[in-house]
């Protein structure tokens, strides 16, 4: 019988664990065989949001949490929910129509090929509300969207210059949403760059010369490669792994699916467990799954997370911050409302069976004898079972992905 | 979008958590064992490149004209009542639009599309004056500090909110805790649940102590889950009592953090639910803002004597005016205005405005030219604000409009360093050779 807290490690990394447990249900499938099942998992097609009420905000949010949420969202899901904290727009300055669209494209490059998710993403509508590229000009250009490209989305600071940020403004200008035509994205070369510029040491003269420069640039492999790698194990590359890491990647064109399987086949894949807190995302997916309710999505509001609305460019920050203070108060606040619902443990051993549904096979022996004496004093088997859900779902160890 | 900002009342506390720990530090203690406050130093750092720093002597006081400049409250003269709140301006403010410098020709050559007329500022003088928006903080006493910034600026967001984060303007790294942990450190009951309470879930970078415990809290509400429970109700007993031992134990990783937190929270919890809150029928009615709800709760969490002396206010809104930035930035002004009017009233009320010093933050200004396209990119130094007992009108000195950098920014003429010692050394009386890894000249003569 393989390892079943191994197994969970596997599940909650490279799926949204959106399912219940005990991981027995796997069977006897190895973990290096369970990496490449999930590695060969079919993209969902999920059907259309229905936009157009007063409502599209709730609608919007609700439709993506739900297709992360299905048993059967596995890695290409990650990476589409990768993609929108990297890659990042937000409804705080477009509309939910245009975040739709750039979702769409998210979900067909997710597992493609990152230069031509970066080409879709710069002349994405709610990319151009959202990085002040909408009608810059290239006589008064807007430097937002070239600073961030280079700085969050592709290479990392250190590797361009001022000069560079002002040069990819004028490369970048010439784009806008037509408001009067459906929102389509439209070049007016009247306001675009008339003239090559030096950007990232070679002359440039559009916007897709200045990604390809960008997407060439020796930075960029192994930037990407340590984010992804980042967001799977946990904790940055050291410098041989990001380096071999970043050739593969590079040799492969900038294959996305390749680098993520480059990922999660290197060892310290499997190390590194119960090393980072779940997200605000994550923690809902999970706990959704095993409180069997369909969790009302404003909690992730108080818990800085919402889908759609990233905080900033840099997408949602790192670890860190999913371990203070007021992300327990909401926590605790969830699990305690929503376990009310939950089906009746009904096992002689209902302190393992709800850890098991719950994917924890790692617990301390504090949180276990903290829940075996919780439920000492109560009489009724559905009582025990409400407070065990809630206890398991609010324990430390919950919140670890 | 009209959509996403009434999307605002039922997001009040996102933009705030979220905004606080862009960077994704913790709010964590570094634990005890290298001695109590001492922030960690490093003599090869800041060796040279400091900010010059002129004294507020150096500059006229402002004259006592019109509602404008209004001085403060008298400041209590108990160092241990005092208590500070910190807005943070999320974005990067633009100072030219904040404090307007509208009597010089240069700003209406650098900035076509966005001057501000002189008819439409709160004059200090013949020269500078607030915006407008700003008339209900200006009638009660509004202090701009000058030109602060960095020497060596950067133009990323994340590497300048880092730096104020640290109190570190040339971002030297010399410092592992954020600037109001080591506030905290220095002026905190270590005893204390909290000494520091960031407003929101996130916990803010600016907050990582040695000693002190810095904490987050999204609201009141949420306090109820984690303490008080009757026996009577046996299931929630049950559950704040197996929560209680969900945190009781030394481990080693996130799992020990999660476990600490935990504990912290609760203990904290308990210290709220002892807060009576404020209930009174006369309670001064604050803007549903963002920065409105949390300065309502920080204004209980500055008249409970609990041991909280610092709270930190995302505002939650959204400064980084590349864009229309006339009417975005006149909005944001007076989302200012308002919330903190209707703060200051509040403490008034209770008779606690003698205690509270409120200051501003932001990671940058704008740039200080505008294209001729009502936006401003990025710039560098900038406004800081201060309200409270504070001696009103401009203090430090403004930055030249004509002697601009290489890449045509304002040069700072007060580092963001300074500008934190001027408030710790003339509000707390810490002196900022305890706060930072060198003497700093200060701004003196901002508190009444």
């Amino acid at each position: 019988m393989p390892d079943p807290a191994l197994i969970a490690h596997i599940v909650r990394r490279m799926t949204f664990a959106a399912r219940p447990f005990p991981a027995d249900e796997f069977g006897e499938i190895e973990p290096a065989a369970l990496i490449e099942q999930l590695l060969g998992g079919s993209p969902l097609s999920p059907d259309e949001p229905e936009l157009g009420t007063d409502d599209d905000y709730s609608v919007l949010i609700r439709w993506w949490l739900d297709i992360m949420a299905r048993p059967d969202a596995g890695i290409h899901e990650r990476m589409v929910w990768f993609w929108h904290g990297h890659l990042t727009s937000s409804l705080d300055r477009t509309e939910p129509a245009l975040m739709l669209r750039q979702h769409r494209l998210l979900r067909e490059h997710a597992l493609g090929n990152f230069r031509e998710l970066l080409q879709a993403m710069t002349i994405d509508a709610a990319m151009l509300h959202w990085l002040d590229g909408n009608y810059s000009q290239s006589w008064g250009p807007n430097e937002n969207f070239s600073r961030e490209v280079m700085e969050l989305f592709a290479l990392g600071r250190g590797n361009y210059t001022e000069a560079d940020v002002r040069a990819g403004a004028y490369l970048f200008s010439g784009w806008y949403v037509d408001g009067e035509n459906a929102n389509t994205v439209t070049f007016d070369p009247d306001n675009g760059p008339q003239e090559p510029r030096e950007f990232l040491g070679r002359s440039v003269t559009s916007a897709t010369e200045a990604i390809d420069a960008i997407c060439d640039h020796e930075a960029c492999a192994s930037y990407v490669a340590g984010r992804v790698y980042a967001s799977f194990v946990g904790i940055e590359p050291d410098d041989d792994v990001r380096a071999s890491l970043a050739t593969e990647f590079r040799d492969s064109g900038l294959d996305i699916a390749t680098l993520v399987a480059s990922v999660v086949r290197h060892p310290s894949f499997l190390e590194h467990r119960m090393n980072r807190p779940r997200t605000a995302v994550e923690f809902f997916l999970a706990a959704r799954a095993v409180l069997e309710t369909r969790l009302d999505h404003w909690i992730l509001d108080p818990m800085g997370q919402v889908p759609f609305r990233p905080p900033n460019v840099a997408g949602w920050p790192g670890a860190a911050r999913w371990l203070s203070s007021g992300a327990v108060f909401t926590k605790v606040q969830l699990a305690y409302d929503n376990s009310w619902d939950t089906v009746t443990i009904d096992s002689d051993e209902p302190v393992d069976a709800v850890l098991a549904k719950a994917g924890l096979y790692e617990v301390s022996p504090e949180t276990r004898s903290a829940l075996v004496d919780a439920i000492s004093g109560i009489e009724s088997r559905r009582d025990r079972s409400t407070l065990l859900h809630a206890l398991a779902v609010a324990s430390p160890e919950f919140s670890i992905a | 979008m009209t959509e996403s900002f009434t999307r605002r009342n039922f997001l009040r506390w996102a933009s705030a958590g979220a905004g606080a720990a862009a960077a994704g530090a913790t709010v964590w203690r570094l634990g005890d064992d290298r001695g109590a406050a001492s922030p960690a130093t490093n003599p090869m750092t800041n060796a040279s490149g400091g900010t010059r720093v002129s004294r507020s002597g150096g500059t006229t006081p402002p004259p006592a004209a019109g509602e404008a400049a209004m001085q403060g409250v008298a400041a209590t003269t108990s160092i241990e009542a005092r208590r500070l709140v910190v807005v943070e301006f999320g974005g990067g403010n633009d100072g030219l639009s904040t404090l307007v410098p509208y009597g010089l020709g240069a700003y209406r050559d650098l900035r076509p599309s966005t001057a501000i007329d002189g008819a439409e500022v709160l004059a200090l003088d013949d020269e500078y004056g607030f915006h407008q928006n700003l008339s209900r903080t200006s009638a009660r006493g509004l202090a701009a500090v000058q030109g602060v910034g960095s020497a060596s600026p950067d133009g990323s967001h994340f590497e300048m909110m880092r730096r104020w984060w640290a109190g570190d303007p040339e971002g030297t790294g010399a410092y592992d805790t954020g600037i109001l942990g080591r506030l905290a450190d220095l002026i905190g009951d270590p005893a204390a649940a909290a000494v520091a309470v960031s407003i929101g879930s996130g916990s803010s970078p600016a907050l990582i102590s040695r000693t002190a415990s810095t904490l987050a809290l999204p609201n009141v509400d949420a306090v109820g889950y984690l303490t008080g429970a009757s026996s009577d109700d046996a299931i929630r007993y049950a559950f704040q009592q197996g929560l209680g031992r969900l945190t009781s134990s030394e481990i080693d990783g996130v799992l020990g953090r999660l476990r600490e937190i935990g504990r912290r929270t609760t203990t904290f919890a308990a210290e709220i639910a002892a807060m009576s809150g404020d209930t009174d029928e006369q309670a001064v009615e604050y803007p549903g803002s963002t920065l409105g709800h949390g300065l309502r709760l920080a204004a209980d969490l500055v008249e409970a004597d609990n041991g909280v002396r610092i709270v930190h206010l995302p505002m939650g809104s959204d400064f980084d005016t590349h864009e229309n930035h006339r009417d975005r930035h006149a909005g944001l002004l007076d989302e200012f205005d308002a919330a903190v009017d209707a703060f200051l009233g509040d403490l008034d009320r209770r008779g606690i405005a003698d205690r509270v010093l409120l200051m501003t933050t932001s990671e940058f200004g704008r740039r200080a030219g505008d294209r001729g396209a009502n936006g401003l990119d990025h710039g560098t130094a900038s406004i800081a604000l201060l309200a409270g007992p504070v001696v009103a009108g401009r203090h430090g000195e403004h930055p030249s409009l004509t002697s601009l950098d290489g890449d045509d920014n304002l040069v700072a003429t007060l580092g963001l360093d300074a500008y934190y010692a001027s408030v710790a050394e003339g509000w707390f009386g810490v002196p900022a050779s305890e706060l930072f890894d060198r003497d700093l000249e200060i701004v003196s003569g901002l508190f009444t």
